[in-house]
Parts: C-alpha cells; sequence; structure tokens
C-alpha cells in the first residue's frame, strides 16, 4: 500500500449524487417522500444546500439522453425527467456559494468545441467549482434520438472519447491566464499574442479558432471519468482526476485502484493526484435493527417489474419473457457474446454460486443501481468508510442517498459530525475553487 | 389599435455591449468584471423594470479569426462576442437568482443536435418555473464552421432547410407528454401515466429521432421561440414558427412594411396576428436632456478605435485597399461594392451628406453595424417608440444598450418610467411564465384533439 494512504493529514472527500426520486429505485415510494415535489427545482436545490451544510466537496450530477421507455412499461423513474446536467449545475452554482458542481456530458453525443464553451461557462459562473464526468453513453437507446442506427462501438467511442478531451485542454488553453487585458485608456480589450488558435485535425475532430472565452479559473474543469471496463480504465488512467467507480468489496476494489494507478505512469501522470470515489448509498438507523428495517421497507416497496427491467439493461439481455420466479439463465446470458463490466460479471458468479432466481436478481441490482451499499447506525456507517479509506480504496465516496430529502440529512447531520470529531473530514471550506477542496493542482497552460 | 394593448420590450446583451466603443467608457463594466455577478445586477435590474425577457445573442467562435491567428495585436482591439458566457449555460444561473423575467438564449442549428436542443430548452423552462425562450438561428460565419468541423459555412438556403426540419422535432419532442403526465401513483408504483406520453418517432431528410423527451411537458406549454433572420427563407420560417421575431429596422416605413409581411405570412400558415410579436432593435442613448445623450453619444464614438473603425468599411470598400489613404483626408471614392451595394450606398451618402473624412465616416459606420441608435433624453426616445408602437410598425422593442451597467440602469429609472405614465408599458408583471406576459397563448398539444 503506498505510503499516503497512511498520511494523518489525508482527509476524506464527498460528492452528492444527485438524482430524481433517489438511488433506491422505489426510493420516491417512501412514506416520507413527496412525489411532485421532485419535479421542481427546490428538489436539487434543497439537496445541494444540504451538501454544503455537511461540507461536501462535490455535487455530482448524471445525464441520460432517452426517455428508456419500453412500450408503456417505462420503470426507470431517474430517466423520465432527467433534466440537463450541466444547466442543473449552473443553477445550484448561483444558488450556492462553496460546493463543488460536476456535471456528466457525452462525448459520443456532443460535439468539443460547445462542450468545452459550455464547461468554460460553468467554470466562470462558479468561480472555478465546475468539474465534468466524461462518459461515452453506455446505453444504446440514445442512438435513437440522435439519427443514428446504432450505438458506437466502444473501442471506437473511447478513442473518440479521447480526442475529444484533448481538444477542449486546447481549447481552456487557447487564452493564456492573463489574456483579458479590459486596457479602457489604450483601447485593447483582449491581447491577442496571448490568444491562440487551435488548429487540431484528427481522426474524429477539426476545431480550428480559440475559445470565445477566457480560459477558466481553475484551468481546465476537474475532469471525472466513470467506466469500469478496460477501456474506460485505461481511459482513467491516461485523463482522470476523479474516478467515480462502482465497487462493492474492498479487495476488488483495491485491485480497481491498482488496475487504474499503474497506467497512470505511462501517461506521465503521478498517481497522488487521483481521486478515487467509489459510490456509497448509506442506510442509516438508530439502532442496526431499524436500519435493516429500514432497507427491507424499502425493498418491498419495489415492483418485481422495475428490477426484471433493470436487470435486462445491465445484462443487455431481454428478461421481460422470462417467469420471474426461473433461475437467472446464466449460461444463455453469458454466451451472447456481450462486453460485461465487472460489476455485472461479480453479479453473474453470485447467481451461479447461489442458484438465485431472476426477480431475486433483479431485486438486488435495483436496490442499489448496483452500487456498494451499507446498512447500519452512523457509527457503522463510519467504520465502513474509514476502513476503505485507511485501506486506500477509496479517497472518499460519491453518497448515493435511497431517497431525498430525509436521508441526505441523517448522512449530514449524524454521519459527518462523527468523522470531523476523528479529524478526518474538513469542519470548513479552506478553499474556493473544487481544486482545492479536492487538493488537486490547477493545470498549468501548455 | 388596441388602447389596451401595452408594449414588450426585451433587453438585448451581447457582452460587453451594443455600441463598439462602449466598454471603454470608464462607468463600464471592467473586462476583469465579467463574471456571473455582472450578469446578475443586469438581470435583477431589469426584472426590477419589468422588462418581459433578457435576451443573449450567441456566435461559437471568437472574432477577428484572421487577427488572432497572426497574433496581430490588433485583434483584441476587437471586442463583440469574445468573453461572453455561452447563452444556454448561463440562464439556468440566472433562472436561480430570479424570480418574473424571461430568459432567452441563441442557439444554431447548423451545428447542433434537435434532442439537445429540446432537452436544454424543456430543462431551462422547468427550472426558471415556465420563463424559458430559445433564439433560433442557423450561425453565420465560417469562423463557427471551423470550430464543428467544415471548411465553410453551410449554404444559406440548405441551412433553413435543416433549420425548419430541426424545429419540427424540437417541437415534437417537446410534445412528448401530456401535461399531468406523471402522476407518481405510491399505491400502484406508476410514475407516468402511458395513455398521456407519445414516441415521436421522426424520420426526415436530415434527422431521425425516436424520441420521447426525458423531460415532462414545459411549465408554459413550450418555451417561447424567437427568430430574427430577414431573408427570405429566414422570414418563411419565422412566420411559420416564432412567437416573437427581433429585427434589425431603422426607418418607420420600412419597419411598419416588414412587421405587416411578417404577419400576413403568418396568417397564411393559419396563425393569428397577435400571436407573433414584432420586436425591432434599438439602441437607446439615454440622456437627462437631448444635449446630454448628445454628448455621451460623441464620447462612444470617440472610443471607437481606428482599427475597428477601419475595419468595418472593409467589407463594403469594393476591392478599394482604404489603408492608402489618410484616416484625417477626405473620404474617398468607391469602386461598386460586389456584395453589400445596399450598406455601401448608405456609406458613402451619409458621408456625402455630412461631409465626413474617411475616420469619422469609419467610426459613424461601426457604431452603426449594431441597430437603430436613438439618441436623446427619455421623452424623445419614448416619442419614438410610441410613434412606431402606434403606427403598427412593432408590437414592442429589443433594447440594446450601448454598454452596462450604465445602458440598462437608464432604461430602468428613466425610459421604462416615461414608457409607463404614457400607459405604453405594464407596470406589474401580468403573468407567472415568459408567454402570459407576452400575451401569448399556450401552443395546441396533440393530446388536446
Amino acid at each position: 500500500m503506498p505510503e499516503r494512504f497512511s498520511d494523518a493529514m489525508r482527509k476524506l472527500h464527498f460528492g452528492l449524487f444527485i438524482y430524481p426520486g433517489g438511488h433506491h429505485l422505489a426510493g420516491w415510494r417512501h412514506p416520507s417522500v413527496a412525489p411532485k415535489e421532485i419535479l421542481g427545482f427546490d428538489y436539487y436545490k434543497r439537496a445541494a444546500a444540504t451538501a454544503e451544510r455537511g461540507l461536501f466537496d462535490l455535487y455530482f450530477v448524471g445525464d441520460i439522453l432517452a426517455a428508456r421507455e419500453r412500450e408503456g412499461r417505462i420503470v426507470a423513474e431517474g430517466a423520465l425527467n432527467n433534466i440537463d446536467s450541466i444547466s442543473i449545475d449552473s443553477a445550484i452554482a448561483a444558488a450556492t456559494q462553496h460546493i463543488g458542481v460536476v456535471a456528466t456530458l457525452s462525448t459520443t453525443y456532443n460535439k468539443p468545441y460547445a462542450i468545452a464553451e459550455r464547461f468554460a461557462s460553468l467554470d466562470h459562473i462558479s468561480g472555478g467549482r465546475a468539474g465534468w464526468n466524461i462518459i461515452t453513453t453506455a446505453n444504446d437507446d440514445a442512438a435513437l434520438n440522435f439519427s443514428r442506427k446504432t450505438h458506437m462501438e466502444k473501442r471506437l467511442r473511447y478513442q473518440r472519447a479521447k480526442e475529444f478531451v484533448d481538444v477542449c485542454k486546447g481549447l481552456w488553453d487557447s487564452w493564456a491566464d492573463d489574456a483579458l487585458v479590459g486596457d479602457r485608456t489604450g483601447g485593447c480589450f483582449a491581447d491577442a499574442r496571448k490568444i491562440r488558435p487551435l488548429n487540431h485535425v484528427g481522426e474524429f475532430f477539426s476545431v480550428k479558432n480559440p475559445l470565445t472565452l477566457p480560459r477558466p479559473p481553475q484551468g481546465w474543469p476537474v475532469l471525472v471519468q466513470a467506466g469500469g471496463s478496460q477501456a474506460g480504465i485505461d481511459f482513467a488512467a491516461s485523463t482522470a482526476e476523479v474516478v467515480f467507480t462502482a465497487q462493492t468489496k474492498l479487495a476488488e476494489a483495491l485491485t480497481f485502484r491498482e488496475s487504474v494507478e499503474s497506467r497512470m505512469p505511462e501517461h506521465g501522470r503521478d498517481p497522488a493526484r487521483l481521486r478515487v470515489l467509489p459510490g456509497l448509498m448509506p442506510i442509516i438507523g438508530d439502532t442496526e435493527k431499524s436500519a435493516l428495517r429500514k432497507e427491507e421497507e424499502l425493498n418491498e416497496l419495489l415492483h418485481p417489474a422495475v428490477g426484471v427491467w433493470m436487470l435486462s439493461e445491465q445484462l443487455k439481455f431481454r428478461l421481460y419473457d422470462f417467469p420471474a420466479d426461473a433461475e437467472l439463465p446464466t449460461a444463455d446470458i453469458r454466451a451472447s457474446g456481450n462486453d460485461f463490466t465487472p460489476r455485472v460479471i461479480s453479479l453473474l458468479d453470485k447467481a451461479d454460486a447461489e442458484n438465485l432466481s431472476i426477480r431475486e436478481c433483479g431485486r438486488m441490482i435495483a436496490a442499489s443501481r448496483s452500487h456498494g451499499s451499507i446498512v447500519g447506525t452512523p457509527e457503522q456507517i463510519v467504520d465502513h468508510i474509514v476502513s476503505w479509506f485507511e485501506a486506500g480504496a477509496a479517497d472518499g465516496f460519491n453518497i448515493m442517498p435511497p431517497h431525498f430529502p430525509s436521508e441526505l440529512d441523517i448522512f449530514v447531520d449524524e454521519v459527518i459530525p462523527i468523522l470531523q470529531s476523528r479529524g478526518l473530514f474538513r469542519t470548513a471550506y479552506e478553499g474556493t475553487t473544487l481544486r482545492d477542496h479536492l487538493d488537486l493542482a490547477r493545470p498549468v497552460r501548455s | 389599435m388596441n388602447k389596451n394593448n401595452k408594449m414588450r420590450l426585451c433587453l438585448f446583451w451581447f457582452p460587453p455591449g451594443s455600441h463598439p466603443g462602449g466598454w471603454r467608457m470608464s462607468d463600464a463594466f471592467a473586462a476583469s468584471e465579467s463574471t456571473f455577478d455582472v450578469y446578475l445586477e443586469v438581470a435583477r435590474l431589469a426584472e426590477a423594470a419589468k422588462i418581459d425577457a433578457i435576451f443573449f445573442a450567441d456566435a461559437a467562435a471568437v472574432q477577428p479569426v484572421d487577427l488572432i491567428a497572426k497574433g496581430d495585436p490588433k485583434a483584441g482591439l476587437v471586442h463583440r462576442g469574445a468573453a461572453s458566457l455561452e447563452p444556454m449555460s448561463l440562464l439556468p444561473a440566472l433562472a436561480a437568482a430570479t424570480k418574473r423575467i424571461g430568459l432567452i438564449a441563441t442557439a444554431t442549428t447548423t451545428y447542433n443536435e434537435p434532442y439537445h436542443i429540446a432537452r436544454r430548452f424543456a430543462t431551462i423552462d422547468q427550472i426558471s418555473g415556465g420563463r424559458g425562450g430559445w433564439n433560433l438561428v442557423t450561425s453565420q460565419t465560417e469562423a463557427e464552421a471551423q470550430n464543428f468541423g467544415h471548411d465553410n459555412h453551410m449554404e444559406h438556403d440548405a441551412r433553413y432547410e435543416r433549420a425548419e426540419e430541426f424545429f419540427d422535432v424540437v417541437a415534437g419532442l417537446w410534445d412528448s407528454w401530456a401535461s399531468g403526465a406523471f402522476i407518481y401513483d405510491k399505491t400502484t408504483a406508476q410514475c407516468f401515466d402511458p395513455t398521456k406520453v407519445r414516441i415521436l418517432n421522426h424520420s426526415g431528410k436530415h434527422f431521425k429521432v425516436r424520441g420521447p423527451l426525458n423531460v415532462l411537458r414545459s411549465p408554459q406549454g413550450r418555451p417561447i421561440v424567437v427568430q430574427a433572420g430577414a431573408s427570405g427563407p429566414g422570414k418563411a420560417l419565422a412566420a411559420r414558427v416564432a412567437d416573437c421575431v427581433f429585427t434589425a429596422q431603422s426607418k418607420l416605413a420600412d419597419g411598419k412594411a416588414f412587421h405587416d409581411e411578417v404577419k400576413s405570412r403568418a396568417v397564411e400558415f393559419g396563425r393569428r396576428p397577435d400571436q407573433i410579436k414584432i420586436m425591432p432593435g434599438i439602441v437607446p442613448i439615454i440622456g437627462r436632456t437631448d444635449e446630454e445623450a448628445r454628448e455621451l453619444r460623441s464620447a462612444l464614438l470617440s472610443n471607437i478605435t481606428d482599427d475597428q473603425a477601419m475595419r468595418s468599411m472593409y467589407r463594403v470598400a469594393g476591392g478599394l485597399d482604404l489603408r492608402q489613404f489618410p484616416l484625417d483626408g477626405p473620404f474617398p471614392e468607391l469602386p461598386l461594392s460586389n456584395g453589400a451595394q445596399g450598406r455601401q450606398k448608405l456609406l458613402i451618402e451619409m458621408a456625402q451628406r455630412e461631409n465626413l473624412t474617411l475616420i469619422q465616416a469609419g467610426r459613424r459606420f461601426a457604431e452603426g453595424q449594431a441597430h437603430h441608435i436613438v439618441c436623446g433624453s427619455s421623452k424623445t426616445i419614448a416619442d419614438l417608440m410610441q410613434t412606431w408602437f402606434e403606427q403598427g410598425a412593432c408590437d414592442g422593442f429589443a433594447l440594446m444598450p450601448s454598454y452596462f451597467p450604465r445602458g440598462v440602469r437608464d432604461i430602468a429609472e428613466s425610459l421604462v418610467p416615461e414608457l409607463q405614465r404614457r400607459g405604453l408599458f405594464r407596470t406589474e408583471y401580468e403573468g407567472q411564465t415568459l408567454r402570459d406576459n407576452l400575451g401569448l397563448m399556450q401552443p395546441k398539444s396533440q393530446f388536446d384533439a
């Protein structure tokens, strides 16, 4: 284990992953939730204010480019009213002071000039609090909304993503930090010698001129990545400053981190400059028993069709017409030849080992959207967080409350203070930018 | 004309201001202040004045690219379009910090995808509670094309053909859900009513889009659509789809002709003429007296750099290199221009009529690249606006302050009160949404039939 993980000064980092309805797919059905409130901006704003009260590093917004309905059987509430991520963050930036704002945007269905402009704008609007979760879009539905017959194949998607991000970096660097002069007397608005065209011609893009905006306050927004496949890991090693990852077991999380870090030096990068934030759904009770009851209550609210749908999506295998109590047809699924993520493979292994039914697997995957979850008292949650943190499997977590607002309130009011009293989490924001919060260096203009 | 009819006013902002010399004024926002706080201050001033909407232009390129590419210091003298926040990203932040004012952003149909545009404006509408608007443009410059993988700009008619289909896809996506489709029935676990969603399944020449949109129906039915094209295809698109039309008109008779033409074309598309609002742009230069306003205008004019002034004339110089003439010498004779002949004629006539030197003519021409400049006390300016409005040349105006924050402060503190005294402008917002305030009806939904 690298020495840096036992540094007594090392602090935890937290993200809040906001999601319409909550991260438990039945979260919106919980008695404490007023579902209509999910549809207004106040829902997002309130969660951001709570996260900022809890001194979280960042507010994290996903992005989905299709409603994912299935012949009236639409069951993914989060994908339904899934409003534009960077727009949410822009509004949240205006409504908050300190917290970082991370937006997810796809490199497969966007153009680099427009995205560079949008993130530069968000960084200026927020005074240096922007981050970009770079995705290549995993679901095929989006292709049908973007005049494409099929979704781009994974290897190509990541090649495109690499070039896409290179173009964006070049555009953010097209203005020197001191190019905007604003000399009223001399009549010089900007110093053209400090603005340069990009003149990029590559395999996927050609982009000629400089960006419309001065260099962002952070140089570049913080670059976040979330794909767990081999191609995703390579991309993270070359590009990501923060990795958001789905990990359920400590040993696997360590292996994952090692696999990213070991490839960083070949890209000229220092592994100490990587922050790994696994997703974590905490279900918190006053006693372990009450927490377990809370979990059971949520799982009972899960409609069986939701689990089957979720499972079909993850496995890329239609399970709608199978009896729900049949065993998961793992042999057929493996034979389909799809390129599965590690989290899907571990689900198939578990189904084989325990002869799980489709219903059981569906419930399992839908309950936490296959991210890690921890059920217990605030102290037990703290123990879990600290064990991953001290082992180096995580630098913190992207917190995924099962529903809003009550479960986030509990985390902020009951878990955060314990971590603070142990000296593991900040008691005030020290810096002003997201890079400050994450202790990441501002990139020098190339 | 209906006596109860009120003007609609939009505030137009192309940072740092509509007058090329504006940013150099000592009370203008400093370049280093081009942060969100500046935008917020302007939006709040406009909201306090009950302005219908604040409107942001956009071009996805910084100009002039030829000089920037050479690292020519003179490039830094031209400011338009540089250092302005991308409007679709800016609006949600302004929405979070305001309550009533409409928020309109420019987005091009040439370099975007309809699903993104439908979703982003539906998002702005949701965050703002129904105050969003989309200014549909097709982009004009090669510099933008070069930023999106093209050597040349798409040809004019092809751009509009794409824009027509683009709009239809966006409007269809906005119509994906009936209002009240999201029921969130906890008992049955149904989060929406499946009879209240329609799959678009659009398949056309330029786009193939399945839908539905993953954002629910807009609080105002759908966001407001603004159009500003002056060409034949531009006017045809406006007549068919626009809720508001922005236009550059400086003569009453021309303004009236444009207004009547667009409205009669709208009627041919089966629309009611009062459901399309024509708003010519004016740059109001306001003083306490006419004399003070004239002084302000001279100060603005003298702030236009020699390079800005000269460059503004190159395009209409008919191939003549103007740099060979002394700046303070007489205005030279120009060979007939290939392109913009109308604009060349305006320049020559102005130089002769007022006996201007080369550089004086250049400054005036650079200034007029903006829109109709109206200079005077608030009373003088209100007179002109009243005449245009009562003569049926417009439904309101796009106010384009010469610089900020003074331009918007003068509007809020003197021009708007003058219009209110005359009963020409609201003293309170009438409704909650931009559509309500503009006096526009909710569009029919496919679910209404």
